[in-house]
Order: C-alpha cells, then structure tokens, then sequence
C-alpha cells in the first residue's frame, strides 16, 4: 500500500518486463454437448501504464479470457495448456499455479476485475461501507479510519456524495452510482492491473461518459495498467493504447489504436468497424457481418472466420493462419491482409467513422 | 486520488423530510406490521366466538339441553349455569354477548372449563402452552439450524455422495407425516430396541421437580420433552435441508458473490456473510407459517407421547367436549400463528434491509 502506482510503473519499465504475460492459454468448458473451445491459444503482453482493449463479439472469449487472469471461470472451466505470469516488483508468478491463499491476495490487491453489471455486484444485505471494509480486511488492512479516508477520497474522485454512498445499501443506489463505487473500491488497494469487463454496458449515455472521462483520468493521471473488454469499439478507441480483436477464442488482430481502427487487416476488425453507425450519418455504409459467430463445440476448419468472410479462398477453409507483422508492433492472423489493405485503398473507412463519431456518444452492439 | 471534484449530491432518500409525523408513522414498517398484526387478532377473536355460537348444533343450547335432560334442572337454571360456564350472558343479543366477549378477552379472562369446575380456562391455557413453547421452540430451533447447515454443505458439495445421501434422507423425513414420525419413535426406540424408557418419559415433568433455574429441573425438561423435540426436529429438518440447498444454489450463482471472490476475500467470510445470509432469507418466512403448522400439530404428537402441552390439552378438551376449553385453546393456536407471522416479518426487515425501502415508496 506503501507505492504509488506511479512508481510500480517506473519500476516495471526499469526492468522491461510486462507485468501481466500470457502464453498460449487455452481455456475449455467441458459440457453435454462437447467440449466449449472458448479460448484457444492467446499469447499476449501487457506493458506497464498500457491499457489494452479487447473487442470482439459476444461470445468470442473476451470475458472467458478476463476471468481466467483471475481465475475465476466456473468449476467446468479448464485452463490448460498455457502460463499466466504476473511480475510486481522482483516477484514473478504463475496465476495458474498460485495456491487458494496466494491466489486470494493477488487478486483485488494486484489485479482487481470490474464487472459486467455492476447492479448485482453488491452483497444486498450489507452496507457498501461493510463490502470496503470487507475488502480491506481480507488483505491485512484493519485500520478503520484509515480505510475509511481512504474510500471517503476514492468517492470523491468517481464524483459520489462520500458520506451518503458509504453508509447506503446498495439498493439505495442507481446503476450507475453502484458502477461507479465498484471502480473506487476496485481502486481501493491501488492494484497493479486493473480488468474491466464491459465497464459501461446498461449505463445510460451520459452515465456512460462520466464512467469513460474517470477511465480516462486514471489512465492519463495515475497510469493505471488496464484491461478493457468490450464490444463497444467507442470505448475501446477512446481509451486504449492498444486494441486487440478477438474472434472464435484467438486474437486475430492486434496493434496500435490508431492503426487497428484506421489501418485494420483483418476482414473481421474492418466488419466490426464498418458496423459502427454514426448518430448523424445516413445508413449508406452501415454494414453488418453476415452469418453469426461459430459453434465453440464445433468450430469451422481452416481460418474459424471463413464462413463468413468475404475474402475467403480455398486456403482459409484448410489452413489456420497464424499471427503476423503486418505494421510496426502490428499483427494480422489472416491469409489475405494484403487484399485487405487493397480494399481499403480503394474504399477508405470515412474518418470519424470509427473513432470521432464514437467520441459522439454511439454505442452500438455488434451482432 | 485526492483531486477534489464537483460532487454531484444524487438523492438517496428524496422522500424522508416532507412527510408529517402521522404519515411518517403509518408508512413505517413497524407500525404497519403492528397495525396488521392488532387487526388480525381482533378478527381472530371475532372469529372464535362465533365459530362456537353459530355452528350448527351450538354448543352452548347443547350444554342447555343435556343440563335439562340428564341432570334435570330446569331450563333457566340450565341458562344461568351455562352463562356462568362460557362467562358470558346468553340471555342478551348476540351483539351485546360479542362485546363483552370482547371485553374479557382483552382482560384475559376466558371463562372457567365446562369440566374442571372452579378452574379458568386461562389458568389451564397459562399451564399448558409453556411446555408446547419450549418443545416446538427447541424443536424448530434445532432443526432450522442444522437444517440450514446440512443444506448449504448440500449445495456446496453439489453432486457429490454426501449431497445425494442428505437429499434422500431430507425427501424421507419431510414426507413423513409428523404422528407417524412420532409412532415410530415409540414402536422402534421405546418397545422392540428398548433404547428409551418410554414410560419413564411422559409426562412434561417428573413427579417432585419443581421449576426453577437448576440443572435438575432442565435435566428432566429435557428429557421428558425429548421426543416431541425429536419429532418435531425429524419431520421439519427435511424441509430446511431442501430450501436451503436450492436457494444456496441460485445464491452461489449470483455476481455479488463471484465479485466478492475476486475481491479476495476469505471463504469463511463470503460462506457467512454473502452466501448463507442472502440464501437464509426465504426460510425465514417459511419458518413463520411452520410454527404455525407445528403448534396446531401439536396437537398429535403430544397426545401420541402423553406430553402435558397445550396439543394435549385441546385433544383431552375435544374428547370430553370442553367447549370453553377449545374456545381458548383455538384462540391461544391462532394467536400464536398470528405472532410468529409478526416476529418473523421483524427479523426478516432486521436481517434484510431492503424491506424497509417498501415502507418508503
């Protein structure tokens, strides 16, 4: 508790390493049906003071992959093969092989998850100041008072009444101020990475923009590492400094921010960003992905995209493509990027398409 | 962290200060439970008197005409001996009789037995009901606790050997009927194994024990009152078991607890705090309507074992037609249904704060 954040940050980049590393995770849901692939070989960095955002539809692994960081998949779920090494100070681990009480410390105190519907996040019979407490004693911090001030300045920041909100039942909350005290009690042990799985979805617009400006300044100010999921591609282009596209269970595309949405060369990233309405522009380039994401159980053969991909060959229904360079720290798992690249020669996403009518306040579902 | 910000005051409670204090009163769950529960007892005690003076073949002309015809006293006489017994004068009309009924019964006094002359029938009532508290108390207690126990293991060791074992034998006891739950106990433990004396048992007492806070007197409450409690404890704890176990499940399920593992927070304190407290819930309000059941079957299990509560009493009052003697036990049943249904609803607004927002809107 003693660090800024700021200063992990300096530490990690003295040293070069990611904090968080996954190599080759796969994670599987044993079901009656078969056997869910729901992650499927993700191997990723996450550099301190980056925030990263996965995009995808649903059911495309985002959350599966969120909650394996922090082992919280269902009992079905079966993370193997693959290496989650987390590194803070000297200290590297493997989150897979942590035991229940290492495993108990490191989440919240390193890596708090912000969930999807924070409605429910909240124990209903308790106090939100009993469930900060109760956060602060599970990691060895019994200083009341201390806690207290803390959480009192937490609230301030997410912009809440401190002293209504802490002595309140959740019910007595609205949606958005329980997502906003679940950001400052996420914020409570000044974790190193912080996970947030569609941190705006159910929140009105304007709820939704304060949400973004508080991601926004505890990216910029305090240099949070973060991990956005979601398939609003508004968020992802505000807030990330890296996006990666994730499709079937990979992470078919990965890079800059800028290059992902101005650049994509992935045929389902250009899909995902041509489906993105804007609030005043007519209907004429809205364009929607045709056919509906792949059966986990049975997945395609080849390029798990290609049933619905306009570009696809003969090549893509026999071989899988792997990740490749495409642009600087850019990569691509798609056999023809390059046909890619041509079609947006010739048909340029219109600027703003993607990010500044984002900005203006479009959230839209790809389906 | 510490950037002060425009903080945006929302509303928490936008209804607390307009109200006047008698609104404020009468929109306070407190009052309105006391309110429902004062108004379920009066058309209780309504109800009562004239079960007894309107069912077909009254009572009370039955008392008359078997006074005339047996004992062969004449009809006024007969009137006035009966009016003594019912504590109530049945020369006058109906509506006059209904509130001095009213009138005593608030006092307490409920007449004298039609059989033990000279006894009132709230003397018996105040004898009687104690023991019934302490066995179906005991009872419920124990079996509600375990009961919720055994279920939330259920619910945790889904699936394994143990979760099906206990759902067998809860399916068993929760379908039982209670007597038959009772019977068995005196067939098997008390005559073909001789586990228990049987005989030494009945009763709610041991002759020469007086009450008093020793370890004799509870000793031998405990033991004379053992297997109403153990009925008692086998025929209800089937039923927690199963609640628990399905509402712990859909708990277990819910995001605040997953949020709460991920908050890292020890398993003691979420099994306590976050999964038993909100799963425990709904049993809460099962456990109003099964004292009710409990004390009217009451009735059964303490006559099968010669336990001196108020079960007993109303059956011996039914043999023997003791109309006066019904009429207050029937009272002293309902009442106690009526006041379980309060105190639960208490503990439920005091364990669940979500109930007293209802008081708000």
């Amino acid at each position: 508790m003693s660090k800024s954040n700021l200063e992990w940050q300096q530490d990690s980049t003295q040293n070069q390493k990611p904090p968080l590393s996954l190599q080759n995770v796969y994670v599987n849901y044993g079901t009656r049906k078969g056997n869910v692939q729901a992650v499927r070989g993700v191997t990723l960095d996450l550099y301190a003071g980056e925030s990263l955002a996965l995009i995808g539809e649903s059911g495309s692994g985002k959350t599966t992959l969120g909650l394996s960081i922090v082992r919280l998949l269902a009992s079905t779920a079966k993370v193997e093969p693959g290496t989650i090494i987390y590194r803070r100070d000297q200290r590297e681990v493997d989150v897979l092989k942590l035991s229940t009480s290492e495993l108990r410390q490191f989440r919240w105190r390193d890596c708090a998850m912000v969930f999807q519907s924070a409605l429910n996040a909240f124990n209903p019979v308790l106090r939100v100041w009993d469930q900060v407490l109760d956060t602060a004693q599970a990691h060895g911090w019994s200083d009341r008072t201390a806690v207290r001030e803390r959480f009192l300045d937490l609230l301030k920041f997410v912009q809440l009444d401190p002293t209504r909100v802490i002595n309140a039942y959740p019910h007595e909350l609205s949606g958005g101020m329980r997502q906003r005290t679940l950001l400052a009690i996420s914020l409570l042990l000044e974790p190193q990475i912080l996970i947030l799985d569609e941190p705006t979805t159910a929140l009105d617009i304007l709820t939704q923009r304060t949400i973004i400006g508080l991601l926004r300044r505890l990216k910029e100010e305090q240099h949070f590492t973060m991990i956005f999921i979601s398939h609003d591609l508004a968020i992802a282009a505000e807030l990330a400094d890296r996006v990666a596209t994730m499709y079937a269970g990979r992470i078919v595309e990965i890079g800059k921010t800028y290059d992902l949405f101005y650049q994509p060369r992935h045929p389902y990233t250009l899909g995902l960003i041509r489906a993105v309405p804007t609030v005043l522009g007519g209907f004429e380039e809205l364009f929607s992905i045709p056919g509906s994401p792949p059966d986990l159980v049975n997945l395609p053969s080849g390029c798990k995209f290609h049933p619905r991909c306009s570009f696809a060959t003969d090549k893509c229904k026999q071989q899988e493509p792997e990740l490749e360079e495409v642009g600087e720290r850019h990569f691509t798992a798609c056999w023809h990027w390059q046909d890619v690249e041509k079609e947006l020669e010739l048909h340029p996403i219109r600027r703003g398409a993607a990010k500044h009518d984002a900005l203006a306040q479009t959230t839209v579902e790809v389906r | 962290m510490a950037t002060t910000l425009s903080t945006s005051p929302i509303s928490v409670f936008p209804l607390a200060k307009k109200q006047s204090w008698a609104r404020s009163f009468l929109n306070s769950y407190l009052a309105r439970k006391v309110l429902k529960t004062l108004f379920t007892v009066f058309v209780v005690t309504t109800l009562t008197f004239f079960l007894v003076h309107l069912l077909p073949g009254n009572p009370i002309e039955q008392m008359v005409n078997q006074l005339v015809t047996v004992q062969g006293i004449s009809p006024k006489d007969a009137r006035d001996q009966v009016a003594a017994l019912f504590a109530i004068d049945i020369n006058q009309p109906l509506y006059l009789q209904y509130f001095e009924y009213l009138g005593k019964t608030f006092r307490g006094d409920l007449g004298n037995s039609m059989l033990s002359q000279g006894t009132t029938v709230s003397s018996i009532i105040l004898k009687f009901l104690p023991w019934t508290i302490f066995s179906v108390g005991i009872g419920l207690l124990l079996s509600f606790t375990i009961g919720m126990g055994l279920g939330m293991l259920m619910a945790y060791r889904r699936d394994s050997w143990i979760d099906h074992v206990l759902t067998v034998f809860a399916s068993i006891f929760s379908s039982i009927p209670d007597y038959l739950i009772g019977l068995m106990l005196i067939v098997w433990l008390g005559i073909q194994w001789k586990l228990v004396p049987i005989g030494a048992m009945r009763g709610s007492l041991s002759p020469g024990v007086v009450p008093g806070l020793n370890w004799t007197f509870i000793s031998d409450a405990f033991f004379h009152g053992a297997l109403p409690i153990g009925t008692y404890f086998i025929t209800t704890i089937g039923r927690w078991m199963l609640s628990m176990k399905s509402s712990t499940i859909s708990t277990l399920g819910e995001d605040y607890v997953t949020v709460a593992r991920a908050r890292g927070l020890k398993d003691s304190r979420i099994t306590t705090a976050y999964v038993g407290r909100n799963a425990s819930l709904p049993l809460f309000t099962q456990l109003a309507i099964s004292i009710g059941f409990v004390v009217g079957g009451s009735f059964l299990i303490e006559t099968i074992f010669v336990y001196q509560g108020i079960g007993a009493s109303l059956g011996g009052a039914i043999a023997r037609r003791d109309y006066t003697l019904m009429q207050g036990i029937f009272l002293v049943i309902t009442l106690s249904v009526v006041f379980a249904n309060f105190f639960a609803d208490l503990l439920y607004s005091w364990i669940d704060p979500r109930i007293k927002l209802g008081s708000q809107s």
